[in-house]
């Protein structure tokens, strides 16, 4: 039997702190799919993809059940779409992703990622078709999440692929202006993307990986902010300090105790599924919903408000301290384990964000030292191109200089200014639109495109 | 060799366990497994104890007797069939089954009873207080041991529709979420 603390901390974690497995995600490798035949490719990634995710629902909701610990989201990545139907026009890419998003909607799925092209070093036949199509698909579509990966350490940052994502980035929002450029909200530009990741809008399955495989996702923001308050209560009852080498260690046993629960009931999906499992990715992912929220993270750390001098300082301790705890927990670590800091998404951020507190600039600047980057902040709609691709050129570089992944996901939203108010829905939340300084500058950098060369310390044979 | 289960309750005071077992070791018996709790200063002891061949459970009951008289303690002595080989209900797995909510006369009697009716075994019950005022302090903890034939889902339907009467929230985890979370 276990003791009164193992029982009352293990229920508190489930019922009071929101711990939950974010996503479970199903990886299909769709490359025996290939077809020049465009009917032929959407039958064989219909067959294939079902065939896989058939019961991944149910599955993963009878696990869930059995632990009392709820899988929030069942997704679905696969082959980069620009590799697998590289010999398709941009109006065929644009007929895939219908097809992706009814297949999506038949296993019940929320998102299905991997509307996808690797363009680092260049832009190929495939990968420009799949780019072109990328507002159209995006805008036309409910599931489908796309990502672009334009930079990495090894080879540079193709600034050709920057400028291309920047005038991608404007085209998706203006034809879904009527609900605030919400086709951008699935769609990340990325330095170094991980080829494992659960997480969406930016999932895909690398081409490195078995034909199937189960890749978990677990949060828990909430979690660690309770743990950091009882660890501060518990030392003011003993008239001690604590420190804030105590305070990461408490975040790192958090860590492991999260990511061993979504080992357990990833490994449990993917053995009745009948599929490899993957990895855990610990990232600490937060929803719209009090108390299940990255910015409070930074209040329960003695700060007024994330974005506050001190927030980047906080935010590396926080992220080493999740990474090492997953370490520790499993052996199959991937995706990006970290602190993510999406704007809309968390509402302490957005609030944050709206009260002065979070820049634009100081957001980037924290990007530096936990995973992801600009993630879902909605800028003003009349950004020029060269300014966007600007600011992903700085978020891509930060990546590829760091060796990390970095990524953006940018919403101009058409029409509206800075202080304006934006409304995505559901997970993706909402936050009032952020000041950009020089918005509307149309700078010659940008323009010049070609590669950024890759930096000394890539040459690591 | 013939098995014996020695149940000891009383007071607890320092040496309940060392006079037990002392008594047993001079009677030639091995302690096989033991167990204790204290529940609000009141002991209670469990022995498995092999004892030689000549000595049956009447020996053994007049002598442990005789030695705990004027302790205060009261001694229980059973003989235990042996089944060391037997494999009913090996296999299985073992849930929690956990009441969050005010304290309530019949709380264990009536969750107890829907439990055994479909014929689930209880291996563990115990009261978690988190400690203050708070109604919701007041947890029930069951582990049960639920074998193949048995149909959970009407059984954890019932469970939660008690719960739902009686105002309380309920929650059914698999051990192994437990193990995952505490023991590393």
């Amino acid at each position: 039997m276990f003791d009164d603390n193992e029982i009352i901390s293990t229920i508190e974690m489930v019922k009071n702190e929101n711990l939950d497995v974010r996503a479970v995600t199903l990886g299909v490798n769709l490359f025996d799919c290939i077809s020049h035949d465009l009917q032929v490719f959407k039958k064989n990634i219909r067959a294939k993809i079902t065939n896989h995710a058939q019961n991944l629902v149910e599955t993963c909701d009878a696990v869930g059940e059995k632990y009392g610990i709820k899988v929030v989201n069942k997704r679905i990545s696969i082959s980069p779409i620009a590799l697998v139907g590289a010999c398709f026009s941009s109006d065929q890419m644009v007929e895939i992703a219908h097809e992706l998003d009814d297949i999506a909607r038949q296993v019940h799925i929320d998102f299905i990622g991997g509307f996808s092209a690797l363009v680092e070093k260049g832009i190929a036949v495939g990968d420009q078709a799949l780019i072109d199509a990328l507002p159209r698909a995006l805008a036309q579509t409910q599931r489908v999440c796309a990502s672009v990966n334009v930079a990495t350490t090894r080879s540079g940052i193709n600034m050709d692929a920057v400028l291309a994502m920047a005038k991608t980035i404007k085209k998706a929002a203006l034809l879904t202006a009527d609900e605030d450029g919400l086709a951008c909200a699935k769609l990340c530009v990325f330095s170094n993307i991980p080829q494992d990741m659960p997480f969406m809008a930016g999932a895909y399955l690398g081409v490195g990986v078995a034909d199937a495989v189960i890749n978990v996702g677990v949060s828990g923001p909430g979690v660690v902010k309770k743990a950091i308050e009882r660890n501060i209560e518990r030392n003011q009852g003993e008239q001690t300090d604590p420190t804030l080498g105590s305070i990461a260690e408490t975040i790192k046993k958090t860590a492991c105790k999260v990511t061993r629960v979504g080992e357990l009931i990833g490994r449990e999906v993917a053995k009745n599924l009948e599929i490899k499992f993957g990895v855990v990715d610990l990232s600490l992912a937060p929803t719209p919903t009090v108390g299940d929220s990255i910015g409070e993270i930074f209040q329960a750390l003695g700060l007024t408000n994330i974005g506050v001098p001190g927030s980047t300082a906080a935010l590396a301790m926080l992220n080493d301290a999740v990474k090492k705890g997953g370490a520790f927990a499993s052996s199959h670590v991937g995706g990006l384990s970290g602190a993510f800091i999406p704007v809309s998404e968390d509402l302490n951020i957005a609030n944050a964000a709206d009260k002065g507190f979070l820049s634009l600039e100081k957001l980037e600047s924290m990007t530096c030292v936990c995973s992801v980057g600009l993630d879902m902040v909605p800028i003003p709609g009349d950004i020029t191109v060269e300014c966007l691709a600007g600011i992903i050129a700085d978020e891509m570089a930060i990546g590829m200089i760091n060796s990390k992944t970095t990524a953006t996901r940018l919403i101009p939203v058409p029409g509206k200014k800075a202080g304006d108010r934006v409304y995505f829905g559901g997970l993706l939340g909402e936050a009032r639109i952020m000041n950009v300084p020089n918005h509307t500058l149309c700078d010659q950098f940008v323009k010049y495109g070609g590669r950024i060369p890759a930096p000394i310390h890539s040459m690591k044979n | 060799m013939n098995k014996f289960i020695i149940t000891v309750l009383g007071k607890d005071r320092p040496g309940i366990i060392s006079l037990v077992s002392n008594i047993l070791y001079k009677l030639g018996c091995n302690l096989e497994n033991a167990n204790q709790m204290i529940l609000q200063e009141q002991f209670a002891g469990f022995f498995i104890v092999g004892s030689p061949p000549d000595i049956s459970l009447e020996t053994l009951s007049q002598t442990i007797k005789s030695k705990t008289e004027n302790t205060g303690l009261t001694i229980h002595i059973n003989a235990v069939e042996d089944n060391e080989n037997s494999e009913s209900n090996t296999r299985g797995e073992t849930f929690l089954i956990t009441t969050i909510g005010p304290d309530q006369k019949g709380l264990v009697a009536r969750f107890s009873k829907i439990i055994a009716l479909h014929k689930v075994n209880i291996e563990n019950l115990k009261a978690v207080f988190k400690g203050g005022k708070d109604p919701n302090a007041n947890i029930m903890s069951y582990q049960v041991f639920i074998t193949p034939d048995i149909d959970t889902a009407q059984l954890f339907n019932a469970l939660r529709q008690k719960a739902e009467e009686l105002d309380l929230d309920i929650r059914i985890q698999h051990k192994n979420i437990f193990d995952a979370i505490n023991k590393i």
